[in-house]
């Protein structure tokens, strides 16, 4: 326990000298702010495009602005939080730094567990920076009743996360080299999303947790309709870890 | 609507978005000229993402490009 409070402590420490914490700030409060504005520009633009034709476009509504926040968050925040975590452990095993923390004493265990609650508190803290943007600006601009429930439809992404960076770390002890992690939560996104084409198994597979937060946020499905996607997120996210202290144990450092 | 009118609208979304390019920007230059050493890419390589791919070069450069001692 000591052991991954100390290499916990020691992460956030170096993540806040390299500039990684302030970047990754910017970054999702920069995605926060595009979410209204793409909402609100997009019929300025198609008006611009289609000058001297009668087209009737819908004004724009606090749900376009919370699509396009979804959108982001899932097509580009993922992706983002991968590259993040994927070379944590990686790293470590390619320049043998883990040699010394474990001829000190700390657990094998420890390394992973506090790598992964780094990269869980980096992908909490960017997905609320950004949330919270988008919140502010649509509340702003588009003061509809549209949008009844936006913090419920952000927990099942939030969620989705737990599972979504088991694998990527998962994936960054398989290997030394720093994409392996990134390639295998996308090669697993890719999967999931395709089994997703089929209805029954919707309810079930994680992913339906980053698709259905519209639906959410508009009420037209309830939280608990996705119950068996967050018990599987869960089962999934222990498993991977689980798998990478085995992978971590039996490897030579 | 004349193009100032239509520029002042959108400045509570341009004013913030371009102080925060602006400081990516520049913590990524002021980083890249001090480590003379990267993971891959060179100096000009790295120079021209962190100012001009935002904001997906300075947080490439921060995560997988910048050698760390």
């Amino acid at each position: 326990m000591r052991g991954y409070a100390l290499i916990l402590q020691n992460e956030l420490i170096l993540a806040w000298r390299r500039y990684r914490l302030v970047v990754l700030a910017l970054v999702f409060l920069l995605f926060g702010i595009e979410a209204p504005l793409v909402a609100k520009l997009t019929p300025a633009l198609l008006k611009s495009i289609g000058q001297g034709m009668t087209i009737t476009l819908p004004e724009p509504t606090s749900v376009m602005s919370w699509q396009q926040y979804y959108k982001n968050m899932t097509q580009i925040g993922l992706f983002v939080l991968a590259i993040v975590a994927s070379g944590t452990v990686s790293r470590e095993l390619n320049e043998g730094t883990l040699v010394i923390l474990v001829a000190k004493g700390l657990r094998r265990n420890a390394v992973i567990m506090a790598k992964y609650t780094m990269a869980l508190l980096q992908w909490v803290v960017a997905l609320l920076l950004a949330f919270g943007v988008t919140y502010a600006y649509t509340a702003y601009y588009f003061p509809d009743e549209l949008s009844p429930h936006p913090w419920l439809a952000l927990w099942p992404l939030l969620w989705f996360g737990v599972l979504w960076l088991a694998i990527i770390i998962l994936g960054s002890t398989l290997s030394k080299s720093g994409f392996t992690g990134f390639l295998l939560g996308a090669g697993v996104y890719l999967g999931l999303t395709l089994l997703n084409m089929f209805k029954a198994v919707h309810r079930f597979n994680p992913v339906s947790l980053t698709n259905d937060n519209l639906a959410l946020l508009t009420g037209t499905k309830t939280f608990w309709s996705l119950a068996p996607a967050y018990a599987v997120t869960l089962a999934g996210a222990v498993a991977c870890l689980a798998l990478a202290m085995l992978v971590l144990k039996k490897r030579r450092l | 609507m004349t193009d100032f009118e239509l520029i002042k609208e959108y400045l509570p979304f341009l004013i913030p978005a371009v102080l925060i390019e602006l400081a990516l920007a520049i913590t990524g230059v002021i980083s890249v000229l001090r480590h003379p050493h990267y993971r891959f890419g060179n100096r000009i390589l790295w120079l021209l993402l962190v100012i001009f791919v935002q904001p997906f070069g300075p947080l490439l450069y921060f995560f997988a490009g910048r050698e760390v001692e």
